[in-house]
């Protein structure tokens, strides 16, 4: 029994979560028992990538932040000044956190005709396509499963959000459900090649699909190597994220609110949050294809926790660009977001696969 | 019929006018212009021409209805007053702040203020009677700047000054064509000299002689308010330029 | 338009010195029984107070509103009476039925209004309707569809406040008003268009109707309960040779028309007209077959409209017999003598 245990710590003690910085209080708490325990358990690389950074805390933690960074940047940009009321010296802060009370303490009303079950379930079944491609994408050298395929199965996670989306919008059974949902579909159906594609031509550059490799090999970052690729990949997230260039499928103005217009309450609040879950993993999906993920002047002292700031730091970046789009753009019709993911985007991440085949040969 | 068609960009064009975009958002982002005007603590100067809350002269006021007459929301009623005339108030629940009332009172008795935001505790409240007109209604001023948009080639500019705004402007009547009341159809007329009666400055006489009734109307002292011209059974009054 | 700034009203005579004029009036016509309850007077008075008391034109609060103007003097028919009989001039003597709109006899009353509606002559005519209580009420008729409630056509033999309403029509009309009436209201009308040029320029079509006599709502009504029948059963009312016809929901009631001469209205047993002789066109049932309304087409207003129904086909036209009328002019005039006999006796 206790030979296990120990086995097992061994196990975890073999692959932590490198500080040098604070190496001296580590040691000192690995020696209390049960404390000492839970921290090696925490530190232990790949239940820390799932569970802090760049997995379930760092989420969290985004999405309290995300949707403020948002309004104000996108105010800032409008001449408008943003949330203020809520903790004005902080620039209102704390707004989303005020919002998600609002959210948690309304009531969730289910109406008669939507199919029960699901219409429940889908919201918080949403999690795993936005929970699951972060084991697969490291933050520096912290990752929770290495993978020769981690890239493919990112993508193809990515790519199972509108399942669940449409999902919903069939479990509300009501006919503006029905619009917003089908307008989704479609949407999917435009960005959802060019975004593989994109990231193929990577691949192919790369010749490999390890997510610890691909960051690794980026001396120069994929976005030098292959800026159509860039292009094309940022274009295809920014409509698979739906939002506002291509917040096609809610079009508040024009339709009733998309495929979640049935939802209220924290099944709303589960909802509301899906897109920025999109834009926190294709941004730390495009900065580990382009801009080379944890990669950066290292930080000795901070060990492998430099890579991980380096990390957030250009998934931030990427991030930001996107949601900025936001007040940039006006909404594309439905026919010209497809037409713009057909033409355009699939041409240029056609291209990209081109220039990488290209690159391949001649190096 | 004319078709809009899109201009006809080339790629070139395009990708210049996408990055300008950019450029645009990126420097508003880093330096950013505001024209949000943080009221209550700051307000909006309004011109002097603003259309408020209304403060009523009831010296001036010659009760002719032309208020209420005229109001297109409704919003006015003449109330009689304990002299036996008949006095406006506001319901400004329905009011729509056209200030037609107001260009339309022969008599300047009816005067605008640059106030405009008046909180009520009900619905009942909000029909103001013709004391509560007398004095500019009370409000809570926590503004300690005021706030202009100046236009400067193709932006809007916001420009903060320190001080309180005068919120009671001092106008002089607006100024209106010139009308007198006159007989359109003196055979139709019935010489049942109402009109006289209404008159409240006197200029509509009548005399009644041996064979009927002869009216005089004074052209220069008429003042055009159309109290004679409503009143006319008739309708043989009308209000002509003078 | 231009204004004048000073002009002359014309007053009549008071009839009694140092009285108000209306007091003139009602020594003169009302109490004398002259009075045809036409309510040509309350048209015109400028506070609009004079009104029906107990079957009687009256100005109540006279002592304090009346403005003493003389304006109900001038335009009283009756006062300075001068009876008008026989069939008057005419340009045409014809029997019509409508083929739209079914009336008393062939509709063409309503015709000829709805008629002058549709060639823009009037924007407005003023109907006699009723409540289910058959108490007359007078409507401003402005297009066909107000005829739905089917009340409007058909003969009310009671006396209505048309002329009451006209005033108010004649201020809001674009056009011009047109009016049915009996033969008192059409002399109402003239006398009002003679002394006051408003009216004469807006009142453009008078239709007239052959009236022997005509009924106060409650004296007719009490007479008729008498009779057994009940107002709110009432479909129709007719007198014809000679014979009341109350056509009610589960039968009908004929009896004399002499009977009602116990209940027969002052005003009307001084009356001499039977056709209308001042209006524009006159539509009555004597003097046509069943079915068909005699019309006596007068003015020119009324003969333009007749040739617009005609060359429209919107009626059937017939023959029409003038002599067939002479007994009921003969009869009022010969009424007149009698009541004026006896009044002296
Ligand atoms: C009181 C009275 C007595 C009549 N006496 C005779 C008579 O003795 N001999 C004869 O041949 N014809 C008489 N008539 C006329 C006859 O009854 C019809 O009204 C006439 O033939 C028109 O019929 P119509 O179908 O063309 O009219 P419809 O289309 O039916 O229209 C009838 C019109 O008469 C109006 N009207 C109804 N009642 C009154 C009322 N009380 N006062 C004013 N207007 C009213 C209605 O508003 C309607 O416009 C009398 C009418 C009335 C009102």
């Amino acid at each position: 029994m206790t030979g296990t245990v120990e086995a097992l710590i061994n196990l975890m003690m073999a692959d932590q979560v490198a500080i040098p910085l604070l190496d001296p209080i580590l040691n000192i708490l690995y020696g209390i028992p049960l404390l000492g325990h839970l921290l090696a358990l925490i530190l232990w690389k790949p239940l820390f990538a799932a569970l802090i950074c760049p997995g379930f805390a760092t989420l969290g933690g985004l999405l309290m932040l995300l949707p403020w960074i948002e309004r104000k940047l996108v105010a800032r940009i409008q001449w408008r000044i943003g949330p203020h009321e809520i903790l004005p010296q902080m620039g209102g802060v704390i707004q989303l956190l005020a919002d998600s009370l609002r959210f948690l303490f309304q009531e969730v009303i289910v109406h008669r005709d939507a199919k029960q079950p699901y219409f429940l379930q889908f919201p918080v079944l949403s999690f795993i396509p936005a929970l699951l491609p972060l084991l697969f994408i490291p933050a520096g050298t912290i990752i929770a499963i290495e993978s020769p395929y981690g890239a493919q199965i990112v993508l193809a996670m990515v790519t199972l959000f509108p399942l669940f989306i449409l999902g919903l919008g069939w479990a509300s059974n009501s006919r503006f459900a029905y619009i917003g949902t089908v307008r989704e579909a479609f949407v999917y159906f435009g960005y959802e090649i060019a975004l593989i594609v994109s990231a193929f031509a990577m691949i192919v550059l790369y010749g490999t699909s390890d997510p610890l490799a691909i960051s690794g090999m980026q001396q120069v970052p994929g976005i030098i190597l292959n800026p159509v690729a860039a292009l094309a990949f940022f274009i295809a997230s920014a409509m698979a994220t739906s939002r506002l260039p291509f917040e096609i499928p809610e079009a508040d103005q024009e339709l009733a609110g998309g495929p979640h217009v049935e939802y209220s309450g924290i099944l709303f609040g589960l909802i509301y949050v899906i897109s920025y879950e999109k834009v926190y993993i294709l941004s730390g999906l495009m900065t580990l294809l382009f801009l080379g993920g944890g990669s950066g002047p290292e930080i000795r002292v901070l060990g492998d926790l430099s890579g991980l700031i380096w990390f957030i730091l250009k998934t931030l970046l990427v991030m930001i660009a996107l949601i900025a789009l936001r007040a940039i753009y006006p909404r594309y019709r439905l026919d010209q977001a497809l037409r713009i993911g057909w033409n355009p985007v699939f041409t240029l991440s056609t291209i990209a696969v081109g220039v990488s085949l290209m690159e391949v040969l001649l190096l | 019929m004319r078709k809009v068609v899109a201009p006809d960009y080339t790629v070139f064009e395009h990708v210049k006018r996408h990055v300008e975009a950019v450029k645009t958002a990126i420097r508003e982002a880093i330096i950013p212009e505001s024209v949000t005007c943080s009221y209550p603590k700051e307000r909006r100067k309004m011109p002097a021409s603003f259309r408020g809350y209304l403060i009523f002269d009831p010296d001036r006021c010659i009760s002719c209805f032309g208020c209420a007459f005229i109001c297109p929301a409704n919003a006015i009623r003449m109330k009689e007053a304990e002299d036996g005339r008949y006095y406006p108030t506001i319901d400004y629940g329905k009011c729509i702040f056209c200030h037609f009332c107001l260009d339309s009172c022969p008599e300047g008795a009816l005067k605008p203020t640059k106030i405009h935001d008046v909180a009520y505790r009900d619905l009942d409240r909000m029909l103001t009677l013709t004391e509560e007109m007398i004095e500019p209604p009370e409000i809570i001023r926590e503004d300690k700047r005021y706030v202009e948009y100046v236009i400067d080639g193709r932006d809007l500019h916001l420009r903060r000054v320190d001080g309180e705004d005068e919120l009671l402007v001092d106008l002089p009547p607006p100024s209106k064509v010139e009308r007198i009341a006159s007989c359109i159809d003196p055979e139709s007329c019935t010489g049942c000299r109402i009109c006289e009666e209404v008159c409240e400055h006197g200029v509509i006489r009548s005399s009644v002689e041996e064979d009927g009734v002869r009216m005089v109307i004074d052209s220069e002292r008429c003042t055009g308010c159309g109290l004679c011209v409503k009143e006319c059974s008739m309708r043989v009054l009308r209000l002509v330029r003078r | 338009m231009g204004g004048l700034l000073e002009w002359k009203v014309r007053a009549p005579d008071k009839p009694m010195k140092d009285r108000l004029y209306f007091d003139g009036l009602k020594a003169n016509v009302i109490d004398t029984g002259l009075c045809s309850r036409c309510l040509t007077c309350a048209c015109i008075c400028p506070v609009d107070g004079i009104r029906v008391v107990d079957d009687k034109v009256d100005f109540p609060d006279r002592e304090e509103r009346c403005r003493d103007c003389g304006a109900c003097i001038r335009v009283c028919p009756r006062f300075d009476y001068r009876p008008k009989y026989g069939m008057g001039d005419y340009l045409e003597f014809t029997a019509a039925r409508s083929k739209r709109f079914s009336g008393q006899d062939g509709g063409m009353v309503t015709e000829i209004m709805i008629s002058a509606i549709e060639m823009g002559m009037i924007d407005r005519g003023l109907f006699v309707g009723r409540d289910e209580r058959w108490r007359p009420q007078v409507f401003h008729l402005h297009d066909s569809s107000q005829l739905e409630v089917g009340t409007l056509s058909g003969t009310k033999y009671t006396f209505a406040t048309v002329l009451k309403e006209l005033k108010k029509a004649v201020l809001l009309t674009r056009n011009g008003v047109g009016v049915v009436g009996t033969p008192c209201i059409v002399s109402g009308v003239r006398k009002l268009q003679m002394e006051f040029p408003l009216f004469r320029d807006r009142v453009r079509l008078v239709i007239g109707l052959f009236c022997t006599e005509n009924f106060h709502y409650d004296e007719l009504m009490s007479f008729l309960e008498k009779k057994g029948i009940k107002p709110e059963m009432l479909i129709k009312t007719d007198i014809t040779k000679g014979r009341f016809i109350a056509t009610m929901v589960d039968g009908e009631v004929k009896f004399k028309v002499k009977e009602l001469e116990e209940i027969l209205p002052s005003g009307c047993s001084v009356c001499t007209d039977f056709t209308a002789v001042e209006s524009d066109v006159s539509v009555g049932s004597v003097g046509s077959e069943p079915g068909f309304s005699t019309v006596v087409v007068r003015g020119k207003s009324a003969e333009e409209v007749i040739a617009y129904i005609r060359e429209k086909g919107y009626a059937e036209f017939g023959e029409g017999d003038p002599g067939q009328l002479d007994f009921l002019i003969d009869y009022k005039v010969g009424r007149f003598y009698v009541k004026t006999k006896d009044d002296k006796d």
